[in-house]
């Protein structure tokens, strides 16, 4: 089903002065996957979002959307996409339907077909009640609603989200996210940025983890957690541990100070119950050393701290 | 591209309309202006004072004493500066006329050649043998400073001129001289009106030529034009914060992922201010028209005028916007440029009474060119190709607007 590449990106590269903010991506995504790009903020995803949109002009690479072009034919190749950016995006004194109309009218959408467009996917956000309603007098899971729905008046072919769900409700985000899903089931190919680790999880075909402009690991999510993802154990104590004590432990599993002080550590491994047993068996003729401890299976999140060392959202 | 500017247009518009405390203020602060500052400073303008002295050029060649006497008398008057010599060469009536047509002086005061001998030869009958001296003013000077400084010049010359007569009236009164040189001051202390009439000067007050010049400028003729391109450039604080808008709620970065060019987004986005602008020049010069009577004079110079200035006030505002960052920079430097740009321009204060260096810091400013424009066509009367100067530099400092500001501007920052 998803043997046509309808987004390449070869190549890609963006530098500023001082820094090279997207390093040689390179990427594509099938006619109606759901692609995920994951990263922690700064990791670059705003950045390759801007250039694949068409806003940032890269300092090198390729780009084709659905065969088109996008630096040589940048208006064919935007008629393509449909953008849903992380600000709101919206004009907070005008009504959901005047932005509506707006927005459309830039896609070149007019008459009758704009009427049934707007109706249509004020439909799928589920505002279709709301739509006299002035913007800013919106809730933010409903203006993230409308921001999507604007995304969507020209039926792209590919639709970009970048952070779609921050600032919003657990059940907004749900009703948001079970949007986007049914969209992608009904054909629309997504490309979508997170920092939450569940949604890419629950959503992509495929994610591409970022850090520091690259992609450092790219395929299923199920693959990604089974090739590379360890259970992570969290350790806090109320003091810096001994040398002694941390080499007593690297027999559990892979061990990583996280402060100078030796206050945090994590500890790496493929078998979190029998870890954990085995660490408080260690640390338990310590008394009061210990302050909390917290186990993650393996997921995402600690593919990106196998990987990088780091958390995501550090 | 033409539906997308429209589009563009029309939402901006919609925006603008449902902001309309900001709109009404657009229109409300020029209006505000012209009709308080109008009412209150009719007749209040310093110059003419000591800090504020008129500049008036004095052409008498071959005058004699009389016109010399005449004239030490006005340089000793304070708020008067007479200016004989233009670049080390004495002037001429047609120079004094050429540098009023320029507005380089206001005033040019012409004394006839042989005007001693002259005013010697006549006698007390007013009919016959008069003398004219001229007094050449720029029709756009203030009219209640102008009747002032026009009211000193002419007590200043009917004085001297009788000086000069006396002799000669008393000879024809009393046969002799003797014993009465001391007593001349005296005599002049007592002359009363009738006998100034029998001075023998005629008095007259003329425009320079190619003015076509039916009334005098009144005060509302100078602030209507002056408050209107005062509040003109408010427009610049209104568009530069919308488009600092657009930047933080992401809504440019969302259209411009759009099939859709920069330069239509920008034409879209400034065409309803300029709009807004044109209507604020009609508004402001109806209100002149059907609240102070004012004449408008040729219509189509006007409006080239206003669309040069319209053009001008946007160019700085894309500007600002292009500058300014943050909402506190974009409103301080639209207020800032917009107050001293007013001042500096002669908004506030006419540029003749200016020192020399404001007068050629306010070449500098757009409003400057607006308002002689302005002037040029309300008070001088003149037309479309008069005032095609003025609307070339308009034009020219909206094109160094826009060039600078689309250099410096950033869609995404």
């Amino acid at each position: 089903m998803m043997n046509t590449s309808i987004f390449i990106v070869d190549d890609l590269w963006k530098s500023y002065a001082k820094t090279d903010a997207v390093q040689g991506l390179t990427f594509q995504i099938s006619r109606g996957e759901f692609f995920g790009l994951l990263g922690p903020n700064g990791a670059g995803k705003t950045t390759t979002i801007g250039i694949l949109s068409g806003l940032i002009e890269p300092t090198g690479g390729r780009v084709s959307i659905d065969g088109v072009d996008l630096f040589s034919r940048p208006m064919e190749a935007k008629a393509r996409l449909g953008l849903v950016p992380q600000n709101f995006a919206l004009y907070p004194t005008l009504s959901a339907h005047d932005n509506l109309v707006f927005f459309g009218r830039i896609y070149g959408l007019k008459g009758k077909h704009l009427g049934e467009r707007i109706a249509r996917v004020l439909d799928i956000v589920e505002l279709t009640d709301r739509a006299n309603q002035t913007v800013a007098t919106f809730s933010n899971g409903m203006k993230r609603r409308l921001n999507i729905a604007a995304g969507l008046l020209h039926e792209p072919k590919i639709l970009i989200l970048d952070e779609p769900t921050v600032g919003v409700d657990t059940q907004s985000r749900n009703a948001i996210l079970e949007s986007i899903h049914s969209l992608n089931k009904s054909g629309v190919t997504v490309l979508y940025t997170t920092h939450y680790i569940e949604e890419a999880q629950r959503l992509c075909d495929r994610v591409a983890i970022m850090d520091q402009g690259k992609i450092i690991a790219l395929d299923t999510p199920a693959r990604l957690i089974r090739d590379l993802g360890k259970g992570i154990i969290r350790i806090e104590f109320n003091a810096g541990v001994d040398d002694k004590l941390l080499d007593q432990m690297d027999h559990i599993g892979l061990v990583r100070v996280i402060d100078d002080q030796k206050m945090r550590i994590h500890i790496e491994t493929d078998r979190t119950d029998q870890s954990s047993r085995e660490l408080l068996d260690l640390i338990k003729t310590r008394d009061g050393l210990l302050k909390t401890l917290d186990i993650s299976e393996p997921n995402l999140e600690t593919v990106f701290i196998h990987l990088t060392g780091r958390n995501l959202r550090d | 591209m033409i539906r997308q500017i429209i589009a563009i247009a029309i939402k901006e518009l919609k925006v603008l309309w449902l902001d309309r405390e900001a709109l009404a203020l657009l229109f409300a602060m020029p209006m505000f202006f012209i009709l308080v500052m109008t009412f209150a400073l009719e007749g209040v303008f310093q110059a003419g004072s000591k800090g504020h002295p008129i500049e008036i050029l004095v052409v008498h060649k071959n005058g004699g004493p009389v016109a010399d006497r005449a004239i030490a008398d006005l340089k000793k008057m304070e708020g008067l500066i007479l200016i004989e010599t233009y670049e080390g060469i004495p002037l001429t009536s047609d120079k004094a006329e050429q540098l009023i047509h320029k507005g380089v002086y206001p005033l040019a005061l012409v004394f006839p050649e042989g005007y001693t001998e002259r005013i010697l030869k006549t006698t007390n009958d007013p009919q016959k043998e008069k003398v004219a001296v001229h007094l050449i003013s720029d029709p756009a000077m203030n009219f209640q400073l102008l009747a002032t400084v026009k009211g000193a010049i002419q007590g200043a010359i009917e004085r001297q001129v009788l000086f000069a007569k006396i002799p000669q009236r008393l000879k024809e009164r009393l046969g002799t001289l003797g014993g009465m040189e001391g007593q001349l001051e005296n005599l002049m202390g007592d002359t009363n009106v009738s006998e100034r009439e029998k001075s023998g000067v005629v008095f007259i007050h003329t425009f320079p030529k190619g003015f076509n010049v039916g009334r005098r400028p009144t005060a509302t003729e100078q602030n209507v034009p002056a408050y209107t391109i005062f509040g003109v450039f408010f427009i610049v604080l209104t568009l530069a914060s919308s488009f600092l808008q657009e930047k933080k709620d992401g809504t440019f970065q969302r259209i411009l992922a759009a099939p859709l060019s920069k330069t239509a987004l920008l034409i879209g986005k400034l065409l309803p201010y300029y709009l807004v602008n044109l209507v604020q020049i009609g508004l402001m010069f109806s209100i002149g028209v059907f609240v102070f009577g004012i004449k408008l004079g040729n219509l189509p110079a006007l409006v080239i005028i206003s669309i040069a200035l319209a053009a001008a006030a946007n160019g700085l505002g894309l500007l600002v916007a292009a500058l300014g960052k943050t909402e506190a920079q974009v409103n301080g430097l639209s207020v800032l440029l917009a107050i001293t740009l007013s001042a500096l321009g002669g908004m506030m204060v006419p540029t003749f009474i200016m020192p020399d260096l404001m007068k050629t810091l306010s070449l500098f400013t757009p409003h400057a060119w607006a308002l002689a424009g302005y002037h040029d066509i309300i008070i001088r009367g003149l037309g479309t190709k008069d005032i095609l100067s003025e609307m070339f530099v308009l034009l020219g400092f909206a094109s160094i607007f826009f060039v600078v500001a689309l250099w410096r501007f950033r869609f995404d920052q």
